[in-house]
């Protein structure tokens, strides 16, 4: 884990400091002496093999510094900020997507190449036919502007979590149904299943008692990656509902050259992500007793 | 346990396990015509390629860059079958020429994502020890870093052209045809087939490309034809965030971003596009399931 | 879309007032930096004005600079030394009683160049200012900045800056608190630690999402301070904004927040308020770059500009042609004759410099940052040149860094450009174009131009003054490293109940008495908004 980390760091750190311009442009000009002294504050001026040490130390710690657009904040602050809005924007929308696609997907399965399979798998696809920017503004324009049942935006009350998790998770729920029933589909045509069938134990029991704990199994495996993502915030969805998660502050890091944060956000996004692969590696073998960790 | 990186367990399995012979085609085909939902949107993707791939050349079709500032946005009329947006351009003509952009932008997007992650996973499979270890680690690095960040440094050093569009776009997908390409190089090396030509002298490369490959077709085909919908869908995406297809080009992403923003004044810019674009998308995702459902009937379970 | 309709009035937004004296709006993106002796940029500046004031505020309507913690003021006979004489009992949203002793400490700081103040260059004409800016002179007490006592505040300008008074409504004039700076360093601009002098106290903030204000009790004017609360929520994109206030979240939707394309169908909707603003858009030339360094290539390209059609037709009426360096709205400054579409003369003048019907002139090419509003624009000139001049031009847009980076370092050929004024005198827009100014960003230098705008400077009388600068302007026109497109035009929206916030050239809103009006419907719905 380390290793890839260590990776990360150095080809942000490379790839950032190529891009053109800096962490001090604007419109208005900054007298060169007052620049000056900023790029000393920062520690800009020093040598970069000697900065990208500091840096490192600094990530070692999760110390990243002070933004720099942001410069009476530090970069961790910022981070944890949003994060703890993402993250509950995030959980929901994945709690959802499972609530829905996990069942979507078993029913096709069950019923495969009949309309109800069909019908199902329409259903689940949608979300990745239709691109959350669109179903945003829709939702928007149905729920707050014309019915006037729920706030166009903003993150206050309970109200106000409905749409954008209802924005972010369609399209998790047609990966995870689609995931369900190939699972499903396999498992289903295993010899135990079959003689569980014999047995005459019920449809709903072999399916949900003995066919779902392996049959969700591409799932789970798509469940790291998949909460990593949803959780790191959807910029698109922050956005349109002027969400202050995680999201954002990559797209304007990278755009304003605000280094740290660029740093912080990306670190963090890679260990969050590594950090779930190895708990979804846990949750798979305990799952499916056949799986050894190496 | 130490606790390395590697690819998903679900794949380890299907390694283990012994390959199942190469599906007759025939039969696939045959497992195929039963999914009716899967024909039909192989159907609707032939007529929708049609068309976009003609449009420039259709005799009805007005030109999608003739502006009429004058006229602005009007909604569906005879003259104007999808309306017109708020440079007074023709929108059916824009939606048709922008499908053009789209395919061609799915399609080699997901040609550079199948080039590179063919050839990366059957390489790493195959060469097996370090080799593989290293190139799988660059896999996993790249798979941590955030998407929307290398995106946004790739265009910003590059400026936005089409191409580094389509750099980008292929970048992400490779990783996963990548693992796939492996897991089943992984389990096909030891056959017996493999054997023989190397009994017979067959050099490396040639046993990689001529004889490993064509059998992982399966699963390759299939994530295929799921990229192309994800990589059009990508592209909309960074068309959002104003990355994607630059003017006077426009693509479905375009016309959809730049409609949702006007949803609440002219709905039928966002509609019209949108439809297409979904649709497009939905079938692309049928015959993709579809072709899995045929063409791997004991269920390689790939992880997309 | 539908729109509610009362006394025969059409309004854009939905119309349920709030509670109590309650305002929400939209602050704009988030602000970057709260400190007002280092920010810049509209959101940070409101943010300034809720809990920071100066010595003078501006009027709500005019913007004349009236009195804010000084009562009082004089200016000596040859325009150069100012006394202000602050109120008595200002305090310090904590209780710290508030003296001269804060300002001087807080202008000397806005000079230190270790501060990295973003508007420092406005205080250049008092003495000593530029060169202790940039580390020439070392002892601050050389400044023209004096505090013989605790409520007397004296400025000495090393020249009559006719526009000074004005420049201390502005937010890097006002004071900061030494003992919290001290205290916290660069962490003084977080919650809980900022102490402020303004109408209003701030008492939560989560970063992307809202900051809140209550009024100040130790304000000295909080008599007239009619709100309880007051909600700013930072908001960056247009539709989230214009929905919110469309959905009633918001009871102010500030200008630039309608997206562009709605501009052209808000006129009918009596909460949207548009007038002049002082700024201007215009394509900025590399007058180091062949063909642009010669000045018949430049006055060809600005004659071939058909601004009238851009603002009529492209832009649905929403912005004004513009043929100006400098904006409209300068009481008293009537400026050279505006440039206009002249194909013929253009087409000369191109001849004239070698490229007669544009044969053989080289491929030039627009920068512009990412938009589709600049694209438009650029197509439509694009078109033009091509039309009337028979050249070919290609368009380039950069993302926002790289678009900066190039400007900055001159590696562009024709660059799309605004400038917003900071203060109402037109030497803010006229500075911009003398020789090394850090915002010039042409190559351009005029000995002439430098000239005239160092004499207006150290002009007392104001009919003088403004002829030298109209003179100046004349030149700038002519020799065309600017080439003036459109004015631009504020776009507000605001509720009806919402009284006291008026269209101002600068956009610039003091909320100090702003207040609720629940009875709006019976009352006569003013143009203004006036407060009763």
């Amino acid at each position: 884990m380390v290793p890839t980390l260590l990776v990360i760091a150095t080809l942000t750190f490379v790839l950032m400091r190529l891009a053109p311009g800096g962490p001090f442009m604007s419109e208005k000009d900054i007298p060169a002496k007052a620049k000056q002294e900023l790029m000393h504050r920062y520690g800009l001026d020093r040598p970069l093999h000697e900065q990208y040490l500091a840096f490192l130390g600094g990530a070692a710690r999760m110390e990243f510094g002070p933004s720099y657009k942001y410069p009476d904040r530090q970069v961790r602050e910022i981070i944890l900020q949003g994060f703890a809005v993402s993250a509950e924007l995030g959980g929901w929308a994945l709690l959802l997507s499972l609530l829905i696609g996990i069942p979507v997907g078993t029913i096709a399965a069950v019923r495969q190449n009949q309309p109800t399979d069909f019908a199902a798998m329409t259903l689940a696809l949608a979300g990745v036919s239709v691109p959350n920017f669109v179903l945003g503004p829709v939702l928007v324009l149905m729920f707050s502007l014309s019915l006037m049942w729920l706030p166009a935006a903003l993150w206050t009350g309970p109200e106000s979590r409905i749409l954008p998790v209802l924005a972010l998770c369609v399209s998790y729920v047609a990966y995870i149904a689609r995931l369900t029933r190939a699972g499903m589909l396999e498992v289903l045509r295993q010899d135990y299943i079959r003689t569980a069938r014999a047995k005459g134990l019920s449809e709903r029991v072999v399916v949900v008692k003995h066919a779902l704990k392996l049959g969700i199994l591409p799932v789970v495996s798509y469940l790291g990656p998949a909460a990593a993502r949803i959780i790191m915030g959807s910029i698109v969805i922050e956005q349109i509902f002027a969400i202050p998660g995680l999201g954002r502050y990559l797209v304007i890091g990278a755009v304003n050259r605000d280094y740290t944060l660029v740093m912080g956000v990306v670190l963090f996004y890679a260990s969050f992500l590594l950090v779930l692969n190895l708990l979804v590696d846990l949750a798979y073998s305990w799952l499916d007793p056949r799986v050894e960790l190496a | 346990m130490s606790i390395g990186l590697r690819p998903p367990a679900v794949v380890l399995a299907a390694a283990e396990r012994a390959a199942a012979p190469r599906s007759l085609w025939s039969d696939a085909w045959a497992r195929l015509r039963r999914n009716r939902m899967a024909v039909f949107a192989g159907g609707f993707l032939l007529v929708m390629c049609t068309l976009a791939a003609l449009a420039p050349w259709l005799p009805f079709l007005s030109d999608p860059a003739a502006q009429d500032l004058a006229k602005g946005a009007t909604p569906p009329t005879f003259s104007h079958w999808f309306g017109t947006d708020e440079l007074g351009r023709d929108l059916f003509a824009r939606v048709l020429h922008g499908g053009r952009i789209s395919m061609l932008v799915g399609l080699v997007g997901t040609l550079v994502s199948l080039l590179i992650g063919v050839t990366w996973g059957a390489v790493a499979g195959y060469v097996g020890g370090r080799t593989d270890d290293l190139m799988m680690r660059v896999v996993d690095v790249l798979y941590a870093l955030p998407y929307i960040f290398l995106v946004i440094l790739l265009l910003v050093f590059f400026s936005k052209s089409l191409l580094m569009l389509f750099v980008a776009l292929g970048l992400v997908q490779w990783l996963t045809m990548a693992r796939i390409v492996r897991g089943q190089v992984l389990s096909l090396k030891h056959q017996t087939f493999v054997e023989a030509a190397r009994a017979l002298g067959a050099s490396d490369l040639a046993i990689v490309f001529r004889h490993i490959v064509p059998n992982t077709l399966g699963p390759v085909i299939v994530y295929t034809t799921l990229t192309v919908p994800a990589v059009i869908l990508q592209e909309a995406f960074l068309s959002f965030l104003g990355l994607g297809v630059q003017p006077p080009n426009a693509s479905w992403g375009t016309l959809v971003s730049d409609g949702a923003k006007l949803l609440a004044l002219f709905p039928w810019l966002v509609l019209f596009p949108g439809l297409a674009m979904s649709l497009t998308l939905l079938a692309f995702n049928f015959l993709g399931d579809g072709l899995r459902d045929a063409l791997d009937p004991q269920g390689r379970r790939d992880g997309v | 879309m539908d729109a509610p309709e009362v006394n025969g009035r059409h309004y854009f937004g939905a119309l349920r007032a709030p509670q109590g004296q309650l305002l929400r709006f939209n602050l704009g993106s988030e602000p970057e930096l709260r400190d007002p002796g280092v920010m810049s940029g509209v959101p940070d500046g409101r943010f300034a004005r809720m809990v920071f004031e100066g010595l003078t505020v501006p009027d709500p309507l005019t913007l004349e600079p009236r009195p804010g913690q000084a009562y009082r003021w004089e200016r000596s006979p040859n325009g150069l030394v100012y006394t202000f004489h602050l109120r008595p009992g200002i305090r310090w949203s904590d209780g710290t009683p508030l003296t001269s002793r804060d300002f001087l400490w807080s202008w000397r700081r806005v000079l230190t160049a270790a501060t990295a103040s973003r508007n420092a260059s406005l205080f250049y004409s008092i003495v000593g200012a530029e060169d202790f800016h940039k580390g020439r002179l070392t002892d601050p007490e050389q400044l023209g900045l004096a505090s013989p006592d605790d409520s007397t505040f004296v400025v000495t300008l090393a020249q009559p800056t006719a526009y000074f008074l004005m420049l201390t409504t502005f937010y890097p004039f006002m004071p900061v608190p030494r003992h919290i700076v001290e205290q916290h360093g660069v962490r003084w601009t977080l919650q809980p630690n900022l102490v402020g002098n303004g109408p209003f106290r701030w008492t939560y903030w989560r970063q992307n999402d809202r900051y809140e204000f209550v009024p100040s009790e130790s304000y000295w004017d909080r008599a007239s301070v009619r709100l309880d609360r007051v909600v700013a929520y930072a908001v960056d994109d247009l539709n989230t904004s214009t929905n919110l206030y469309k959905s009633g979240a918001i009871d102010w939707n500030p200008s630039g927040y309608i997206p562009s394309q709605y501009l052209g169908y808000m006129k009918p909707y009596a909460d949207y308020r548009t007038g002049r603003y002082q700024g201007t858009y215009f394509y900025s030339i590399n007058v180091t770059r062949p063909p642009l360094n010669d000045v018949r290539v430049r006055r060809a390209l600005n004659l071939a500009i058909d601004r009238e059609s851009i603002a009529r037709d492209l832009l649905k009426g929403s912005r004004e042609a513009w043929g100006r360096v400098t904006p409209a709205g300068y009481p008293g400054y009537a400026g050279p004759a505006q440039v206009t579409y002249d194909p013929a003369r253009a087409r000369d003048w191109l001849a004239r410099a070698g490229y007669p019907g544009g044969k053989g002139f080289p491929r030039i090419s627009i920068l512009f940052n990412t938009s589709e509003d600049h694209r438009r624009i650029a197509e439509a000139i694009q078109a033009m040149w091509k039309r009337d001049l028979g050249i070919d031009i290609e368009l380039s847009s950069q993302e926002w860094g790289s678009y900066l980076q190039s400007t900055t370092a001159l590696q562009y050929d024709v660059a799309r450009r605004s400038w917003i004024g900071d203060y109402l005198d037109p030497n803010t827009f006229l500075q911009v174009l003398t020789s090394g100014d850090g915002n010039n960003r042409t190559g351009w230098s005029d000995r002439r131009y430098d000239a005239l705008i160092r004499r207006a400077a150290q002009t007392l009388d104001p009919a003088a003054r403004f002829a030298l600068l109209a003179e100046a302007e004349a030149i700038a026109l002519d020799e065309a490293p600017f080439l003036p497109i459109y004015h631009y035009f504020t776009t507000e929206l605001v509720k009806p109940w919402v009284r006291g916030i008026h269209q101002t050239a600068l956009d610039v809103h003091l909320l100090t008495r702003v207040w609720i009006d629940h009875e709006w419907r019976q009352h006569e719905p003013l143009a203004s908004g006036d407060a009763r």
